[in-house]
């Protein structure tokens, strides 16, 4: 297996990958603002819900990061994800019948 | 069809449903003892020969009659090592109940849930 | 020359773990307990130096057969060694020995050390009987050891989640082992002998083509026993909950360490052991459904350790998929990928336990902003997201490229866009994370929060510079895997020297 020749060496690729994220920086520092950007007290009560927030204090949920990738897999997290509900009667069930699917797949593929 | 072969697997049938079925920890972990006692069974019992004896030479039985008449000794030492190990994963099994009913006040085991996702 | 080096890589770590107590004690009286973690240091170190010593002789394509009392093969013990043993022995000893230097720092402020280091030496102990015999009923007692000292580690702390994490794993597991000793018990009665070439000659006499029922009944059992330790994803449900609540190193160890060993175990028992290679098929759904169930539920994770823990058994699914390929690339790349797995995750829990002492918490809702105070563990942990994720001057990319090319070959195109999907959610979810704990906002109670120990600093550069080496230089890596490879498909090679000629 000879990773050297062609377009997809890596180090051909990683030299790519830095030209890339240089210019991308310099694009970055070129679209600075002189003054920094800081919120009315108004604007931070409206997104606050009326409340005072400070800005240092907010994040990103970390659980909805993703909402349109959970939008578009949404059979998996319907039905997948409540099965990890953390009983343990459930778990020793999934392993039962994954036994049985494995007996099954390997009658399949062997006979 | 021995006797021996039936109980064995009759037992691995109760001790996974009392794995899959009951709630309570403890209960769980009798159902786990008996599905390993259910296992060494069929085990020693697969050493088993009609009309044999014990597989110790002595002074009346030779190492050539213990050969073709006794029993086999190799899954009794392997069941052995098993019991050994099956001792420790219970007692383990049992003191981490103990600090479950600490924390929690209950051995349900789907009440005790709280890692989940 | 060491006559003894295969037993004596075994029995080392065991004596180690039986003194530890004793010499706790007495460093204890003497408020000494820096001898008992620098002992522990030492035997780690000696294993390791002890499997190098054996590597070049296994890597001219001899195989180190050690027999334990002289008894010959069938009717006594023996240790078997060939390539696929000396890689997974290599990586086992040099992640024990990282993992005990990064515990000397990291367990500081947790009480009953003794315990701690006892367990640590009987795991390494363990881990390499599994690594190292010919036996399979002695593969199944080191097997059970190692789960046992596992499900005493996952509890160490003793606190609720590490309770009830322990709880789960034990039940789970102490059940596959059960289903593994009934395969056992059906294998010894069909064939009357317990040695692996042994078995591998007298299932080949009975034939594999077509399967009779009980050998498909016995082939399930055990694959069923051994992927519940693999997590495997039906079997997977104990892992995230065991990754969140072990000690950061421990779980360093088990990600890099019993994972592996569970990989070799099922690699032996279809390769060697029934000689199927054609069962690669199903390993390539298999592999499939657990990549994408491991992303795609780490993608909506809150704590850092059971997104981790989701991305490990997505990995998994990568290596039963390269190897389920069944072609010399597929194969190389899914060994190539064992190694690169245990590298960057043993790096990745580092990191995050080095995040843990310093900070107190885990939850990406809380963190924020650390990179200009930690900003060591923020390049390194960069540079395992990165790797992980197959990006180019690191190791990832090689294997997973490997990976990629062989599904194109043999014709199944279909799983490499999947596996390439899966990667850029790999990408994802990580950047997620290094942007919840490293970048952004920072809070006001973090202020003053200073970078790692450098005791703790020191396995985790050494694993980021094997991971840009590794990458930079991926013939190196494909060196190190084809001996492995060479012996997965040469079953006859292995029960030729073991019974010497028979």
């Amino acid at each position: 297996m000879d990773f050297g020749p062609g377009f997809w060496g890596p180090i051909v690729a990683t030299i790519v990958m830095l030209v890339g994220a240089g210019l991308a920086c310099l694009m970055l520092l070129g679209s600075r603002r002189i003054a920094k950007a800081r919120p009315s007290i108004a604007k931070r009560s409206t997104y606050g819900c009326g409340e005072e927030v400070n800005p240092e204090e907010v994040t990103a949920d970390s659980e909805q990061f993703y909402s349109p990738i959970r939008r578009v897999f949404k059979p998996f997290y319907k039905y997948i994800q409540p099965g990890h509900s953390g009983k343990l009667n459930t778990y020793l069930l999934w392993v039962v019948i994954g036994f049985v699917v494995l007996m099954v797949a390997i009658a399949l593929v062997l006979r | 069809m021995n006797v021996d072969y039936i109980v064995a697997m009759l037992m691995i049938s109760f001790g996974l449903y009392c794995l899959l079925i009951k709630r309570n920890l403890i209960k769980m972990v009798i159902g786990l003892e008996i599905l390993t006692f259910g296992i060494h069974l069929f085990l020693i019992s697969m050493g088993y020969r009609e009309g044999g004896i014990a597989p110790i030479v002595t002074g009346t039985n030779p190492a050539s009659v213990v050969a073709t008449l006794g029993v086999d000794p190799l899954p009794q030492a392997l069941v052995l090592t098993s019991i050994v190990i099956d001792v420790c994963v219970t007692a383990m099994l049992l003191s981490l109940a103990i600090y479950a009913y600490k924390y929690h006040k209950t051995l349900d085991m789907s009440e005790i849930r709280r890692l989940k996702g | 020359m060491i006559e003894a080096a295969p037993i004596l890589a075994i029995i080392i770590p065991l004596m180690g773990s039986f003194l530890t107590p004793l010499i706790s004690i007495l460093t204890k009286r003497y408020k000494k307990e820096r001898i008992r973690d620098l002992f522990v240091v030492a035997i780690t170190i000696v294993t390791l130096l002890l499997v190098l010593y054996m590597l070049p002789t296994v890597w001219n394509g001899n195989i180190i057969v050690y027999r334990l009392g002289n008894w010959t093969p069938p009717w006594g013990i023996c240790l078997a060694i060939d390539g696929l043993n000396i890689l997974v022995a290599l990586i086992v000893s040099g992640i024990a020995a990282l993992v005990s230097i990064y515990s000397l720092m990291y367990m500081k402020n947790d009480t009953g050390l003794g315990k701690y280091y006892t367990l640590l030496l009987l795991i390494l102990a363990s881990m390499m009987g599994v690594t190292l015999t010919g036996d399979f009923f002695n593969m199944f007692v080191f097997f059970e050891i190692m789960s046992t000292a596992a499900y005493a580690l996952v509890a160490f702390r003793r606190n609720w989640d590490s309770i009830e994490a322990s709880i789960k794993y034990m039940v789970m597991g102490s059940l596959g082992a059960s289903l593994f000793l009934l395969g056992i018990s059906f294998i010894y009665n069909l064939v009357g002998s317990l040695n692996i070439a042994d078995i591998a000659q007298k299932i080949s006499i009975i034939g594999t083509n077509p399967m009779p029922l009980v050998l498909i009944l016995i082939l399930a059992l055990l694959m069923t026993g051994l992927s519940i330790k693999i997590a495997m994803v039906p079997f997977h449900a104990w892992m995230p909950d065991a990754y969140q609540a072990a000690p950061s190193a421990v779980v360093a160890l088990f990600a890099a360490g019993t994972t592996t060993v569970g990989v070799y175990m099922m690699l032996r028992v279809v390769y060697t052991l029934f000689g199927v290679a054609a069962l690669g098929a199903m390993l390539i759904v298999l592999g499939s459904v657990t990549m994408v169930v491991g992303a795609l539920m780490a993608l909506v994770q809150r704590d850092l350790k059971r997104l981790l823990a989701y991305s490990g058994i997505s990995q998994v699914g990568y290596i039963l998929l390269g190897v389920g390929f069944g072609t010399a690339l597929g194969i190389e790349g899914g060994l190539f990928h064992l190694l690169n797995n245990a590298i960057y995750k043993a790096l990745l829990f580092m990191c995050a336990g080095a995040i843990l002492y310093r900070v107190g918490t885990t939850n990406l809702d809380e963190l924020g902003g650390l990179s200009k105070n930690m900003p060591i563990t923020a390049c390194l942990f960069t540079i395992g997201a990165l790797a992980i994720s197959g990006v180019p001057p690191f190791n990832g990319f090689a294997s997973k490229w490997t990976i990629y090319i062989a599904g194109i070959q043999a014709g199944k195109a279909f799983f490499t866009l999947l596996a390439i999907i899966v990667s850029v959610l790999t990408l994802a979810y990580l950047l997620k994370a290094v942007n919840a704990i490293f970048l952004g906002q920072r809070p006001k109670r973090f202020e003053n929060v200073k970078e790692a120990p450098m005791t703790m600093l020191f396995p985790m550069m050494l694993l980021a510079v094997l991971c840009i080496v590794l990458g930079v230089l991926p013939s190196l890596g494909i060196d190190i895997v084809t001996p492995a490879y060479n012996a997965l498909v040469n079953q006859h090679g292995y029960i030729h020297a073991v019974l010497g000629g028979i």
